[in-house]
């Protein structure tokens, strides 16, 4: 074999173990969610089997459905999304294209507050949300969300208001445009990739979420990510059901990875050139 | 809060305005007006939510609160700072939150670049790794972490331990061994944001000036010598960036570890961000949870501080 040869196969085997390994743990969990009881336990691990919906059944329709869950999911990372971009697109278009006093201290503001460690504000949120009745309901915790996805948000918009030419809003405001209409009309559409590229990543953070999720949630209102936790317990685990719960866990966020690929590279690199970026 | 000024200045209001020698003030206050409604919602949010508790926090790590005992609380001043210094748990959190992240850093800033140089040479595939990268990024750490504790780790059920088994090294206590639980939860961050590491550095490689390595190869320059001299040198404000941004979100940490060791065996995986929760919320000691919440939160100040000095200096 010349030394080409070894190079190509040794470059294929590389790849293809990192390849395995990154798609590894999903899939095999994927395989366990549709076994049921018996072939999940099987030792050695059961490659080939005869699929059943048996546990995305009981987990959905069962007695302990987590149905309610996934609804509380989507509504809290739905809520965080539109609440988030309702405000981030306005202050985003502020920090980048008008002038002001203090704004390079706003800017350093809004940096700062997306470098606070989740853990160090739990818990002056846990004791005012509890003062004000707001623990297990969708506004304490989609407010508490704002902490780090308006940051996120901001700071990638900003990047993308930035690169919009300034000729853009002159020649609408010598047409006699308002600034209102101006940034709706002209300098908004000119920005739908960063808004979509945001949307994704608000969505993604609030959807995956968890230590906020653990101490602010309840009976009410439990995303899908701390109710995965009644499949576990000391005395036993139920296999089949935890992985359907995993999967239902990770499939929005799977889907909007896959058909979003490209928004998501975006995202990482605009936040790796401009210093932002969060979880 | 003032209206936003919405109404521009007509043509004939240019003219007087400009006659009265003032159109740059009337348009600059104006400006500014729309600025602050524009930034009024974000900011005000941003308060509530960010300074405002943290001011909270200052506060209440100055008390000795005690949801189990509240019979007992009171204003201590800097007694839970004293006795913080004090305490051995938390300073060998300390160290376990430093082992933690500059070992998941590392691996990851090597491993992504190593994978990044690799999948650029190639002519086919690259597709494939792009697909199949952005995977673990998009998944909850929550998630990843119960995935990895069952399916992946658990003895005599998990892939792993079935590997460990097969290869000869018998089954292990992956999460109940101190430092196999600590390499396994370094392992877990790793696994899901090397791909990060690699989607950053791959565009970054991509977006790098083709005839510089062209002339470089002219000039007979060696695999390893154009690495040296020209990737790694305009490769480097991106490798920097990554670096920061990794060991900030690494400094986070949490739920990845909380689902799968939740700190142990004792407190061998217990990073600084979990003792303040497992002291606040399973101890139930708010007022020394929060002088460790303060100090986490210098901590993390003292890094990116000293990240990105590091940075500025090239």
């Amino acid at each position: 074999m010349t030394a080409r040869r070894i190079r190509i196969v040794a470059v294929f085997a590389i790849s293809f173990i990192f390849l395995l390994a990154w798609a590894f743990p999903i899939v095999w969990s994927v395989l366990n969610s549709l076994k049921n009881d018996r072939d999940v336990l099987a030792y050695p691990p059961k490659l080939i089997f005869t699929p059943t919906l048996e546990a995305y059944r009981d987990v959905l329709f069962g007695s302990a459905s987590i149905l309610p869950n996934l609804v509380s999911s989507f509504i809290i990372a739905i809520g965080t999304t539109v609440i988030t971009m309702l405000m981030a697109v306005p202050a985003a278009y502020a920090l980048a294209r008008l002038r002001f006093r203090g704004k390079k201290f706003a800017g350093f503001y809004v940096l700062a507050t997306q470098m606070l460690p989740p853990v160090g504000i739990i818990i002056p949120y846990f004791l005012i949300l509890r003062n004000i009745g707001w623990i297990d309901t969708y506004q304490g915790i989609i407010l508490i969300y704002l902490s780090f996805s308006l940051p996120f948000a901001i700071w990638l918009l900003v990047s993308y208001f930035e690169d919009i030419p300034f000729e853009m809003e002159e020649a609408a405001y010598l047409d006699g445009a308002s600034r209102l209409r101006t940034l709706w009309r002209i300098i908004i559409p000119q920005v739908r990739g960063g808004i979509a590229v945001s949307i994704v990543f608000v969505f993604l953070n609030a959807w995956n979420e968890f230590l906020f999720a653990v101490v602010l949630s309840g009976n009410t209102v439990r995303p899908v990510t701390v109710a995965m936790f009644n499949f576990v317990s000391v005395e036993q685990t139920l296999w089949a059901k935890l992985a359907a719960v995993s999967v239902l866990a990770m499939l929005p966020v799977v889907i909007l990875g896959v058909v979003a690929q490209k928004n998501i590279v975006k995202g990482l690199t605009v936040g790796a050139v401009k210093g932002g970026g969060r979880r | 809060m003032a209206k936003p000024t919405t109404a521009a200045i007509p043509a004939s209001g240019i003219a007087a305005a400009t006659a009265s020698g003032d159109l740059g003030r009337v348009l600059a206050q104006r400006e500014r007006r729309f600025a602050a409604a524009l930034l009024a919602p974000a900011f005000l949010a941003l308060l509530a939510t960010t300074t405002l508790p943290l001011m909270f926090l200052v506060g209440t790590s100055a008390f000795r609160m005690d949801l189990a005992m509240p019979f007992a609380d009171g204003f201590v001043g800097f007694e839970n700072y004293r006795a913080l210094l004090a305490d051995e748990r938390f300073w060998s959190s300390l160290l376990v939150s430093l082992i933690y992240t500059g070992s998941t850093v590392v691996l990851q800033v090597a491993l992504g670049l190593a994978l990044a140089l690799l999948v650029m040479d190639m002519k086919r595939g690259q597709g494939w790794f792009r697909l199949i990268a952005i995977l673990p990024v998009v998944l909850s750490p929550a998630v990843v972490g119960m995935i990895w504790r069952t399916f992946m780790l658990a003895p005599e059920f998990g892939i792993v331990d079935f590997l460990a088994i097969n290869a000869g090294l018998g089954s292990k206590n992956w999460l109940g061994d101190p430092l196999l639980a600590m390499i396994s939860v370094v392992v877990i961050h790793t696994w899901q944001w090397t791909p990060f590491a690699f989607m950053v550095l791959l565009a970054s490689l991509a977006s790098l000036p083709e005839d510089i390595y062209e002339a470089a190869r002219l000039d007979r320059a060696s695999a390893w010598q154009r690495f040296r001299r020209i990737t790694v040198p305009l490769l480097r404000p991106a490798i920097v960036m990554v670096v920061i941004m990794r060991t900030m979100v690494a400094l986070t940490a949490f739920a990845a570890i909380f689902t799968v060791t939740a700190g142990g065996p004792g407190t061998a995986t217990e990073i600084l961000n979990l003792y303040t929760y497992r002291k606040s919320f399973t101890e139930l000691s708010i007022g020394y949870g929060s002088a460790l919440a303060v100090a986490l939160l210098v901590v993390t100040i003292l890094i990116s501080g000293v990240l990105f000095a590091l940075r500025r200096a090239k």
